[in-house]
């Protein structure tokens, strides 16, 4: 119907003269066609918005409006639409000036009111909400935030002891000092166990002296360093009276209120980067700089005036760990800001899809809509799929993390990690997919997909690099399977129970109502995750038969490790739908939602894992093919639906997910 | 080809043009259902006739709309239940989404008072002109209301938190202001109207550049009162961009200790009279409304309407049109009686869809898919 009416208004235009008002809008033969006025919502959006933002939906809302209506967060009219973003085109210290007087902007309307003085869930939450916001705005936002607030503010916070909490934690929160957290060196990311700055106490004046010793040594892409910050957190290896503690945390002040370099410490510019060149980060070297002792962060720690080493945990791999505090809700962040950066690009990508169109099937026949396109629908649809899983199990984390406990610290420990690498590293594959799925337009950074990628590739490494917090996943299951063995005991948390049953059966013959029983999804899961835990077990175990240490067992097994990381945590993040699935009353939303869980796993199930260690036969593996062509076009109609539920305002989205023609007209030139 | 004089909607057709005049003086050009229900037929058969090209809307005397006939609405309610006043306002609504997304423009002349679904039946249209007599409210948490017709829409779109503000307080503009804010979108003198109304009569155009050229022919840049709080910008934008009506509240009495200006202490004063009900289900209607199009607009704020006037959270807009339009005692009773006594879960519940059988959601009208003009996509 809509094919034949718009051929009949191209001829009546033709043979009617309509009378144009300019000679370049005369021919309507490319017209834009609104979706809203084509696709129809079968299910309500603003419920299955509720339920995958999960909390805050009214204090995000407000977070949006603050920024959509301030001219310091660069609105700009394309299309007769209003869209809010960074000019990129500025320069590097122009962006960086921009993202400040945007905190700034946010700080005098209250958006961080109680982020480090309140406590409880219903703040971190909160404070979830509002990181998520500004990671939509700009990743550059979200990240000088977060330096501030949970890398500063919670190094102090876990850290620190009250007198720490009641001197620097409300001026943090109203900005009256700017910090940072100085951690990574130039030759120590990862293994911060290996740093090389260097912190000594002089009894005589009640002083640490912290040192940079030699060039590796020089602090590393610290985000607020290189313009802005005023105070850091430095990690630093301890030594008192010649014997090295390990790595300790020490407040330094950096800068002095008019924002000139305090003495004894010299601080340069990490340079143009690939993306986030509105975070000013910089490198820092310590001369001997003297620090009162109360600023050793001494939660985990002391040392007494006379010079005395003092800690509560005996074991260093444990006050190790306890020093690591801050970076596990830092990866919670970044886990949950990069699948709204998915939904951003997959709101852009397909709205434009809906209303490009390219080639005619037939001569003199309107061209095809992008998305009517079967390939169109197989390379965008999953990736909905798989958002909408990342949502629940991001939603599923910040829980954890907010009921925390000190038993539950091994499982936020590995859950986090385990989702910031899959969530991160599946986010860039959204974003290329996207940016390809939107051809020339997906290149202007006004678009916003290509861009992304340039702002959000730094997430696979900061806080933890992906490959290492992966292996860190697969040697905690490897920790579980032995602990159970050894005491014989079933298998308990990380969901690990189905361990303890029999293994299951995949049937030789998949029906479509098989393939999309939430049960057998599960079994096909569970089988794999098993199956890859029991030969890692058993090859890391032949490694050290063979006289191999432990370590380097771990080591040679690295492409089991990886297999068994990547099959937990999509067995963990598919566990997290059929939970909020099953919060759901019968209905059109949990319809669609269903649908969706099957195709998620569907797409998992295509791993080459499956083929390659023989799960899935051939036969199998075609019938899993053809049921997730089945499920695109079936969710073809929801589309529109689902992406409009991911909750982005049209101002954050962009030009070409609305009136593409219009934005690009002559007279918008 | 005029129509009767007890019209109470007057048409005139003159070339490709058609000027429809509000005719009900005596209620200040109040609109009726026979009214909207006129306009609504009105409407559809000028967007297929190939002859329309431009729709002018007018009110006769010294009111364009002074808004929707409450207190009829209030008399069907007393007389056949909540249902009749939910029919009024789901045609009114969709005669805001229909001007809204109408393919031909539409040029309102505010040569006086408009106010409440006065604005709904002239802002949602291309073209929007204020006079030196033109005033301005949207007065509706007063009444124990709320900014409906597309209000949430058209006032959220405004700079900064202007929209929060004349929302809230129901302050009035007069028609300088009113083009500062881009409510207006030109300032014709009044003495001008009657050119201004010829020339337009010969446009054979829809073109919006054309018709806008013409308008502007007889424009003015109206120089703003200095006590024109819309001068005061900053201090509405610090004020209103809080997240509650309370800290709204206290974030206006910290600026009233610093800067002893009139205007401050009378929104204040206007905002403890209004409804505390109306104030927060007012606030969160814009702010959702700023981050939807303008046909989601119209049907959260059907949801909101119907559930105001079942009255089950509150009774407020019966109370309401009790003090100010019936006993004219200028005193309601608001219930609950205080902004801190008005719950969340409340709030909420005026937004979810209400529990009703055979009630349904707004049922927007269909709109032709192509060739729609780019104003209006850019608002769906």
């Amino acid at each position: 119907m809509d094919r034949a009416f718009q051929r009949t208004q191209i001829l009546t235009n033709h043979l009617l003269q309509f009378s144009p008002p300019s000679p370049l809008s005369s021919n309507a033969c490319l017209s834009y066609s609104p979706p809203e006025l084509s696709e129809s919502y079968a299910f309500d959006v603003k419920e299955m918005r509720k339920l995958i933002d999960g909390h805050n939906v009214e204090e995000r809302d407000w977070l949006f409006g603050l920024m959509r209506q301030s001219k310091l967060f660069n609105p700009e009219e394309k299309g007769g639409k209003v869209f809010v973003s960074p000019d990129y085109n500025q320069s590097t210290e122009q962006q960086r000036e921009m993202t400040w007087k945007r905190i700034e902007h946010l700080l005098e309307r209250g958006a961080f009111k109680g982020w480090l003085t309140e406590e409880g869930e219903e703040i971190e939450m909160r404070k979830f909400a509002g990181f998520e916001v500004s990671s939509i705005y700009d990743h550059s936002l979200f990240t000088k935030l977060g330096v501030h607030f949970f890398l500063w503010g919670g190094a102090i916070k876990f850290l620190g002891t009250k007198h720490h909490h009641e001197k620097w934690l409300r001026d943090t929160e109203n900005y009256s000092i700017k910090g940072c957290f100085a951690m990574t060196e130039l030759g120590h990311g990862s293994n911060v166990r290996g740093v090389e700055t260097v912190t000594t106490y002089d009894s005589n004046t009640g002083e640490f002296v912290i040192n940079t010793p030699c060039e590796t040594a020089q602090k590393y892409w610290i985000g607020g360093a290189a313009n802005h910050a005023t105070h850091t957190v430095v990690f630093s290896q301890l030594h008192i009276n010649g014997t090295n503690q390990g790595v300790h945390a020490f407040i330094v002040q950096i800068r002095d209120a008019d924002g000139n370099i305090c003495p004894n410490v010299r601080i340069a510019d990490c340079g143009h980067k690939i993306g986030l060149n509105g975070v000013d980060n910089g490198r820092i070297w310590f001369d001997n700089v003297r620090v009162p002792r109360e600023n050793l962060l001494n939660s985990v720690a002391d040392v007494s005036p006379d010079g005395k080493y003092l800690s509560s945990i005996e074991n260093p791999d444990q006050r190790f760990a306890a020093f690591m505090a801050p970076l596990t809700v830092g990866r919670v962040n970044i886990a949950c800001s990069s699948v709204y950066q998915s939904k951003v690009a997959l709101a852009i990508s397909v709205r434009y899809a809906l209303t490009r169109r390219a080639f005619s099937l037939k001569p003199n026949e309107p061209e095809v809509l992008l998305l009517d396109y079967p390939s169109h629908q197989r390379r965008l649809i999953p990736l909905i799929a798989k958002t909408y899983a990342m949502s629940f199990a991001a939603n599923y984390l910040k829980m954890l993390y907010v009921k925390r406990t000190p038993q539950s610290n091994k499982i936020i420990h590995i859950v986090s990690s385990s989702f910031k690498a899959t969530f991160t590293w599946t986010n860039m594959q959204i974003l290329q997919e996207c940016r390809e799925a939107c051809g020339g337009q997906g290149l202007k950074t006004e678009n916003r997909v290509g861009h992304l990628k340039g702002e959000y590739d730094v997430q696979s490494t900061f806080e933890g690099d992906n490959n290492i917090l992966m292996q860190q996943v697969s040697k905690a299951l490897f920790a579980e399977y032995m602990a159970a063995q050894k005491r014989n005991k079933a298998f308990k948390g990380l969901g690990l129970e189905h361990m303890n049953k029999p293994c299951p059966i995949i049937p030789s013959q998949l029906t479509s109502s098989t393939l999309r029983s939430s049960q057998f999804l599960m079994d096909a899961l569970c089988l794999r995750e098993r199956d890859l835990l029991n030969r890692f077990v058993a090859d890391v175990s032949k490694c050290k038969s063979e006289g191999e240490s432990t370590q380097q067992a771990f080591l040679m097994c690295y492409q089991l490790a990886e297999d068994l990381g990547r099959a937990f945590s999509d067995r963990a993040i598919f566990q997290t739908f059929i939970e909020a699935e099953a919060t759901l009353p019968a209905g059109s939303l949990k319809d669609v939602l269903g649908t969706l869980r099957s195709l998620y796993a569907l797409i998992c199930l295509e791993d080459a894992s499956y083929v390659r260690y023989g799960y899935l036969s051939v036969e199998n593996g075609a019938s899993v093919r053809r049921e997730i062509t089945k499920i695109c076009s079936e969710l073809r109609p929801h589309a529109l639906a689902l992406v409009t539920s991911f909750g982005i305002p049209d101002a954050f989205l962009s030009p070409i997910a609305f009136n593409w023609i219009e934005a690009n007209s002559w007279s918008s030139v | 080809m005029a129509s009767s004089q007890h019209e109470q909607v007057l048409v005139e057709e003159k070339s490709f043009a058609r000027i429809l005049t509000f005719n009900r003086t005596k209620q200040l050009n109040a609109l009726s259902f026979q009214m909207i229900s006129r306009l609504l037929e009105l409407f559809l058969a000028y967007e297929d006739d190939p002859n329309v090209k431009l729709i002018i809307l007018k009110g006769k005397g010294r009111s364009f709309c002074a808004g929707g006939d409450v207190a009829a609405v209030v008399h069907d309610i007393r007389a056949g239940g909540w249902r009749a006043g939910a029919n009024f306002f789901m045609k009114e609504f969709t005669l805001n989404y229909l001007m809204a997304t109408f393919s031909k423009p539409q040029v309102s002349i505010l040569n006086g008072i408009v106010m409440g679904g006065g604005n709904g039946a002239s802002m949602h249209g291309r073209f929007r002109v204020a006079t030196e007599n033109s005033l301005f409210a949207m007065p509706e948490t007063a009444l124990g209301l709320f900014p409906d017709v597309g209000a949430s829409y058209f006032l959220s779109r405004l700079p900064g938190f202007f929209g929060e503000y004349l929302g809230l307080t129901g302050a009035r503009l007069d028609g300088a202001e009113m083009f500062a804010c881009g409510l207006a979108t030109h300032f014709v003198p009044s003495a001008k109207l009657p050119m201004l109304e010829a020339a337009l009569c010969a446009v054979d155009s829809s073109d919006p550049a054309i018709i806008s050229s013409i308008i502007g022919q007889y424009s003015e840049r109206p120089p703003l009162k200095e006590q024109s709080v819309y001068n005061r910008l900053d201090v509405i934008d610090r004020c209103f961009s809080q997240k509650t009506v309370e800290e709204i509240l206290s974030a206006l009495e910290r600026e009233a200790v610093d800067r002893r200006e009139g205007w401050i202490s009378t929104t204040i004063q206007t905002l403890k009279k209004a409804s505390p009900t109306s104030l927060k289900i007012s606030l969160r209607s814009i702010r959702v409304g700023r981050l939807q199009g303008v046909g989601p607009c119209l049907v959260r704020e059907y949801r909101m309407v119907c559930h105001v006037m079942r009255g089950e959270f509150s009774k407020d807009f019966f109370e309401g049109c009790r003090a100010i339009l019936l006993d004219k005692d200028k005193n309601p009773k608001w219930e609950p009686s205080k902004l801190e006594l008005v719950a969340d879960s409340t709030v909420d519940s005026y937004f979810s869809k209400v529990k009703n059988e055979d009630w349904e959601d707004l049922k927007l009208p269909a709109r032709p898919k192509f060739n729609l003009p780019p104003y209006v996509i850019a608002k769906l």
